[in-house]
């Protein structure tokens, strides 16, 4: 079997539909909670024992202490979908969110403007809003 | 559009992970995972994953120098995939197991590594006949 042939097969074979679940580590629960619920906006699916389970379009985020010392690192870098990022940024600074840069135009793509901004949440990591946004119609500056 | 829905966080569009080695972190998502490679920019590698991309990039800043989240990919059949994921190099933490009993149906999860020693995970939800 060649290397193409191989790497199909081993797809189809191996399956993943997508990712069901991202473990983000929260040193405070309550605090956490509080964040992903009522500033970020996301549905609480349910708490079991110490963790908090979120869902964000289908994907669980599940909140909760890490259960080594390996695992007690920062999250990765999450990039939200917002519909419109200026909007989002202005939500998260009335609610006093750290914010890393204003919103910026990361890329041109070919049909669409990739928007992003860069925040904290509230146990310290490093998370993005991010909006593509047709060249049709684009954002005013809010800056 | 309200204030509301201007600004819901409807979806994760990208998750970045850590990669000191893009071009192995690449064959890795690519010819172990299976991962449908969308292009490379530079040290950025883009993969799709069921409509969210994934971006494998070298650390810019010693703060960004860290393990990735724990991903848990949905497969069908875990023990099928735990299979073909090991006989492919993967290195894994342990065997499939339940990891909670939901209303409905049992989580199988399993943990592996990947090329970078990212801790990432199977997971699969199997119908417990009520």
């Amino acid at each position: 079997m060649n290397a193409t042939a191989s790497r199909a097969g081993m797809a189809h074979a191996i399956g993943i539909d997508g990712i069901g679940q991202i473990s983000i580590i929260a040193h405070d629960l309550p605090r956490a909670t509080a964040f992903y619920r009522d500033v970020l906006g996301l549905p609480l699916l349910f708490t079991a024992g110490n963790m908090a389970f979120f869902d964000c379009g289908g994907v669980r985020l599940m909140l909760g202490p890490a259960s080594a010392p390996e695992l007690d690192h920062p999250s990765s870098i999450l990039y939200f979908r917002v519909p419109d990022v200026h909007a989002a940024h202005e939500h998260l600074v009335n609610r006093g969110v750290k914010i890393e840069a204003p919103p910026r135009l990361i890329a041109r793509i070919e049909t669409y403007d990739l928007w992003m901004v860069g925040f904290r949440d509230s146990e310290g990591n490093i998370m993005q809003l991010m909006s593509e946004v047709p060249r049709s119609s684009q954002p005013s500056s809010a800056a | 559009m309200n204030s509301q829905e201007s600004t819901a966080l409807a979806r994760i569009g990208q998750i970045a992970i850590n990669a000191h080695d893009v071009d192995r972190a690449t064959a890795f998502y690519r010819d172990v995972l299976g991962l449908r490679h969308l292009f490379r920019a530079g040290q950025l590698s883009f993969f799709d994953c069921g409509g969210v991309r994934l971006m494998l990039d070298k650390p810019e800043k010693p703060e960004f120098d860290h393990p990735s989240s724990i991903l848990y990919f949905q497969v069908g059949d875990i023990r099928a995939a735990r299979e073909r994921l090991k006989a492919a190099g993967a290195k894994f933490e342990d065997e499939p197991h339940v990891i909670a009993e939901m209303p409905g149906y049992n989580l199988w999860m399993t943990f592996f590594r990947d090329s970078e020693g990212n801790l990432l995970a199977l997971m699969s939800e199997v119908a417990r006949p009520s």
